[in-house]
Formats: C-alpha cells, sequence, structure tokens
C-alpha cells in the first residue's frame, strides 16, 4: 500500500481545513476547520511512521490528539461565553478587542 | 475468488445470522420477560393470553407497531430525524460481534472461533461503539424540533459520556489482570485464575452500575422518564421508529449483560468442565449454554433493579458518575495494580 | 494511483462549482458519487484490492470534509465531520495502526464531536443563509490560495527527496500494538504524557471557569 496516497489525502484534507477556516464566519465550524487539519497531519505521521516502521509517528499523532481534545474543550467554551454576550457567533462581530 | 477467500465469507455470514436472529428474537422476548417478570414482583399475572403463557405476545406487540400511524413532526430535519434509530442501534450490534460466545471448534477441517470479529484489540473496539451509541439520543433529541426532546437528549449524553469514564475505569482493572485487549485472552486468565468477580468486587459493582446508566435504565432513565420529560429524546417518534428505539434499549441491555459475563463471570468458561473429560463439540455446546445462562441471570438482575429502586434525579445522576465512580474507580485500579505486582493473581 | 487521483480532482472541481451556489447537500452528494462510481466501473476495478477501498474510503473522506465546509447548517457539518474522522480511522487501519485507530474513534468520534454536538444544542444554533462566508473576493481569494497551497503541499509530498528515517526496531508485541504504544509512551516519552496530563487538567479547570454563568 504506498504511502504516497495517504500523504496527498492528508495535503488535500490540510487544505480544505485551511480554506474553512478562512471562509466560513460562524466560530464553531472554525473549530471544526481546525479538528479537520489537525487529522490530516496526524495521518502524515502514522503514514511516515508505517513507512520507516518506527512507532514515534503514533506517539505524536497520540500527542496530537490529546492536545486537540484541550483545545477544543477551550475554544468551545469561550465560544459560549462569547454567546452568552453577544447571542451570536458570527466572528466578524467579535472584531473590536473591546466589551 | 480462491478458496480461502470464500470459506471465509461463507463462515462469517453463518455466524452473522445466527448470532443476530438469536439477539433480535432475545430482544423481542426480554419484552415478554420484563413484562412477566415486572407482574411478578408486583403480585400479579402479566400478558398470558396471547399463544400459550403468552408467548405470541411480542408477534402482538411487534404488529401493532407495524400498524401505527409514523408522523413526521413538520420542521424536523428529516434526514437526521431518520437517522437517530439507525446511530443508535448499530452500536450494540458491533459490540456484540467482538464477544466471544465460546471456545474454538473443528469443523469441517478448520477451526472455527465462535466470535464474529476476531481481532487484537477487541475491549478498545466496544468503548469504541459504546461511545458511538451517545450520537443516536443526541441527534434524536436535536432533530425533533421539540424543546422536551432537545432537554432529554442533552441530558441523556451527558449522562452517558459521564458514566463511559466509570466503565472504562472499571474494564482497565480486568485489562491489568489480564495483560491483553482480546476478549479471548480475558477468558483465558480468569478460566486459570478464578473469575474476576472473587477479588475485583468493587471494579464489578462500577461496572454494573456504569453498565446501568449506560443503557438508560432505572434507576437512571430521568432521560426518557414518562413523568418528566413526556418521553424525553424520543417524544417525537412513532410506530416503527419508536420501536427501534425500544428495540436498541434491549439490545444494548443484552450487550451489556454479554460483556458483563466475559469480563467479570468468564465468559465461557465452566469449573470443572475439562476434569469430565467430554468429546469436544459436546463440551463447546455446555460452554455455550453456560454463557448464555450468566447473560440470562444479568439480564434478570437488570428488570429486577428496574422494578425494585426509585429513579435517581439528574444531579444526584451526575454527582454519582463524578464524584463517587470516577475516585472509587482510581482507587480499584491501585488495589488491582497491587495485587497484579504482588504476583496474587 | 492516476485513477484516484482523477477521481478526487473530478470532486474538487464539482465541489468548486457549486460552492458559489446555495448548496442543495443531497444533490451535492449524489451527483459526484455517481461519477465515481461510473469511473470505476469503466476502468473494471477489482473489488478485493485493497487500494480500491482505499480509493473509496479517501473518495468519502474528501467529499465530506469539502462537505464540512460547505454545508449552512453546523449540526450537519458536525456529522460529516464525524464521518471524516471515521474515514481517517479507517485510513489508520490500513497503515497497520490498530489502537490509534480505536483512539481516533473513542477520543476523537465519541468524545469531542460529542462535545460540538452539545454546544450546538445548547446554543440552538439555526442553518446560516449564504453559508456565512465572507465577501465575495474573499472567497475567490480564498479558493484561489487553497487551490494553490493543495498543488504545492502535492507536489513537495510526492517528490521528496532521500529517504525516510528507517529504523525497523524489534517490537515488543507487533507494529501498531497496544503493547509497543505503551512501551514508548511510558518509556522514552513518559514527560510528554505527563505534561500532556497536566495540560489536560489546566484545559478542564479553563473550561469550565469560562463556560460557567456569573452567579450574580
Amino acid at each position: 500500500m504506498p504511502v504516497d496516497f495517504f500523504l496527498v489525502i492528508a495535503a488535500l484534507l490540510f487544505t480544505i481545513g485551511s480554506v474553512g477556516v478562512l471562509i466560513r464566519r460562524n466560530a464553531i465550524v472554525m473549530l471544526m476547520c481546525v479538528e479537520l487539519m489537525l487529522n490530516a497531519v496526524n495521518l502524515t505521521f502514522v503514514a511516515f511512521a508505517q513507512e520507516g516502521q518506527r512507532m514515534t509517528g503514533h506517539v505524536f499523532a497520540f500527542f496530537v490528539m490529546t492536545v486537540a481534545a484541550a483545545e477544543a474543550a477551550v475554544g468551545l467554551a469561550i465560544v459560549i461565553a462569547l454567546f452568552r454576550r453577544r447571542r451570536t457567533t458570527d466572528v466578524d462581530n467579535a472584531s473590536l478587542m473591546r466589551w | 475468488m480462491d478458496g480461502g477467500l470464500l470459506w471465509i465469507l461463507v463462515e462469517s455470514s453463518v455466524k452473522i445470522a445466527l448470532f443476530f436472529g438469536v439477539m433480535l428474537t432475545t430482544v423481542a422476548y426480554m419484552t415478554l420477560v420484563e413484562r412477566r417478570v415486572s407482574a411478578w414482583i408486583q403480585d400479579r399475572r402479566g400478558p398470558n393470553r396471547v399463544g400459550p403463557f403468552g408467548l405470541l405476545q411480542p408477534m402482538a406487540d411487534g404488529l401493532k407497531f407495524l400498524f401505527k400511524e409514523a408522523i413526521t413532526p413538520q420542521h424536523a430535519h428529516r434526514a437526521v430525524y431518520l437517522l437517530a434509530p439507525v446511530i443508535i442501534f448499530v452500536p450494540s450490534m458491533v459490540t456484540f460481534s467482538v464477544i466471544p460466545f465460546g471456545p474454538s471448534i473443528e469443523a469441517f477441517g478448520r477451526v472455527i472461533p465462535l466470535q464474529i470479529a476476531v481481532v487484537d484489540n477487541g475491549v478498545l473496539i466496544i468503548l469504541a461503539f459504546a461511545s458511538m451509541g451517545v450520537y443516536g439520543v443526541a441527534l434524536a433529541g436535536w432533530s425533533s424540533n421539540n424543546k422536551y426532546s432537545l432537554m432529554g437528549g442533552l441530558r441523556s449524553s451527558a449522562q452517558l459520556i459521564s458514566y463511559e469514564l466509570a466503565m472504562g475505569v472499571a474494564i482497565v482493572g480486568v485489562l491489568m489482570s489480564a495483560g491483553s485487549l482480546r476478549l479471548t485472552d480475558i477468558v483465558a486468565h480468569q478460566a486459570a485464575h478464578g473469575w474476576n468477580i472473587l477479588w475485583q468486587l468493587p471494579g464489578f459493582l462500577i461496572f454494573m452500575t456504569a453498565a446501568f446508566a449506560e443503557t438508560n435504565r432505572l434507576p437512571f432513565d430521568l432521560p426518557e422518564a414518562e413523568t418528566e420529560l413526556v418521553a424525553g429524546y424520543h417524544t417525537e417518534y412513532s410506530g416503527m421508529r419508536f420501536s427501534m428505539f425500544y428495540m436498541a434499549e434491549y439490545a444494548n441491555m443484552i450487550t451489556a449483560a454479554a460483556l458483563a459475563a466475559t469480563l467479570y463471570l468468564g465468559g465461557y468458561h465452566v469449573p470443572g468442565l475439562a476434569a469430565l473429560g467430554l468429546s469436544e463439540k459436546l463440551a463447546a455446546a455446555i460452554q455455550v449454554l453456560a454463557f448464555a445462562l450468566k447473560m440470562g441471570l444479568f439480564l434478570f438482575i437488570y428488570v429486577w433493579v428496574r422494578w425494585t429502586l426509585p429513579r435517581f434525579r439528574y444531579d444526584q445522576l451526575m454527582n454519582l458518575g463524578w464524584k463517587v465512580l470516577l475516585p472509587a474507580g482510581l482507587l480499584h485500579i491501585v488495589w488491582v495494580a497491587f495485587v497484579v505486582l504482588m504476583g496474587w493473581a | 494511483m492516476n485513477l484516484l487521483t482523477g477521481l478526487i480532482l473530478v470532486v474538487v472541481l464539482f465541489a468548486l462549482l457549486r460552492v458559489f451556489r446555495p448548496a442543495n447537500p443531497l444533490l451535492t452528494a449524489i451527483l459526484p458519487g455517481l461519477v465515481a462510481v461510473g469511473l470505476l466501473a469503466a476502468y473494471h476495478q477489482d473489488l478485493l484490492r485493497l487500494e480500491f477501498w482505499a480509493g473509496a474510503v479517501g473518495f468519502v473522506a474528501i467529499l465530506s470534509a469539502l462537505l464540512i465546509v460547505m454545508h449552512p447548517n453546523p449540526m450537519v457539518s458536525v456529522l460529516f465531520l464525524i464521518l471524516n474522522l471515521f474515514c481517517i480511522a479507517l485510513f489508520y487501519l490500513m497503515l497497520r495502526a490498530e489502537v490509534l485507530a480505536a483512539l481516533q474513534v473513542i477520543v476523537y468520534a465519541g468524545a469531542i464531536m460529542v462535545l460540538f454536538v452539545f454546544v450546538i444544542m445548547l446554543l440552538n444554533l439555526p442553518a446560516e443563509e449564504g453559508l456565512g462566508a465572507g465577501g465575495g473576493i474573499q472567497r475567490w481569494a480564498a479558493v484561489l490560495l487553497g487551490s494553490g497551497f493543495a498543488a504545492l503541499l502535492v507536489f513537495v509530498l510526492r517528490h521528496r527527496l532521500g529517504r525516510p528515517y528507517f529504523e525497523p526496531g524489534s517490537f515488543v508485541q507487533e507494529f501498531g500494538s497496544a503493547r509497543d504504544l505503551g512501551m514508548l509512551l511510558f518509556g522514552r516519552y513518559l514527560f510528554a504524557f505527563e505534561a500532556a496530563s497536566v495540560l489536560l487538567v489546566a484545559a478542564m479547570v479553563g473550561a469550565v471557569i469560562l463556560a460557567k454563568r456569573r452567579l450574580q
């Protein structure tokens, strides 16, 4: 199973995630696109681990998953706090660093 | 297609048909068992008119659900509304497929394991699909466009993920003693060193409590309590879709009973069977029967507890999950680690 | 291999054509699927080879990723992300990373996504009008730059020089097994493991404080 295939898929997923962060205005969908990017990176790690027959890639992917969980929790808490103040999840609404 | 692949397909198809046929029949008759046992506990008769001893009652119930009108609420998100009962039913089936029912038998010149999917990390797959079951509840609540369903779905999802942790922590105790993620290895370890329930009793109690909460059974069934939330997350479902939720609850119960029997009661192991020196097929049949009996015991306990204990309030429920079961589970892990290091098990 | 990249290109092109129109999600999912099935049938791919299934799962992964970005309803985006995470778990299985595949489903699809579903249900977010995307020129710029970036990444990855750091070490049980991952996590990377647990505690405390209602 050629590893190149997984690298190409991961590259495409990463690009779709980054374009999603740029295009969408809803904070929750932006967080989801960030998760998509993190998953693409995980896939790259695991693909290279399979090619070099080292488990280091798996360990890195494990830690990326942990950090992604922590980041999703805190990010969503911030979105909830923001929503309580402004009744919207539109990030363009929160562009001024006031109030 | 070469012969090996064809044989694998045939073997898997027969096993799947057999296991799921048995499981779905058991689900149907669990409804009758529940009603008869609850009647016995409440000192009255259960349904005994339809067929001898009421044995055709599930058929009557099934026909009733088939003929009921399936109403879809007007502003419900239709795709997710139709998908939710499927999402809640599939995980219990997948979990059921990694549980071994008996030892491997030799037939037709091959070794046939009595397990649909022989994987190296069966326990992880069980935990994975237990987490997937949360979505059926949450999405059913959200897609119905009804505030009672939304509240019920939210509460139920929170309950499910809280008790998943407690269940995982109890399972870690079993894993530490067996040293492997394969369920057949866990059964083999219990056959050699005694059943886990004997020395992991706190873990067993934590697991049973968590299993009750995971299957939304009393005393933890607030999300679908009739007196509080109309019917919780399945308020807006009628006809066959409602019966899917009903069946999914019993399917989850059966899977949890099978899991408890495998992890704590030695699975298909019968103490003293090897000494009898029976033929291999007969021994395998007796072990499968023993497994079925252990599952039946747990199913009876499920029904018994339901009609005995009152319901937990939601904050008491979350308190129990996070502040009692999780610390108790961690202490249990310390105990199991001590025993394993000492070499007593 | 060429066929699979061709399929992916077909999906990407089709999605780009539709990204500036109100998305009818069912149509968006069915049409490229039919095109892909047609192409595959035309080339008579053997259904038993792993390459075919890898291509099929890759197709579903990319399609669901596009639908995450394009669908106006955030809850449906979450469902497509869950589908995507499942596809990635299947990729891990193909790459012989069994424990990571199970962990992906348990942690990502089973816990993090449940958190997203909770928040959307709590805030009762409606479907957005017009995709909630930025102004016209911003959309075009994002798509063009995104395509350029994708092309660059694919080129770099396909034509990478040098050999990977290949060290066929002896494994305790097997490549990708729980025992080996555990040996590494509790052996060489123990400090990172403990630091990750401190990070999780900090995140937990932070999330509770941020989302708590102020008791007046």
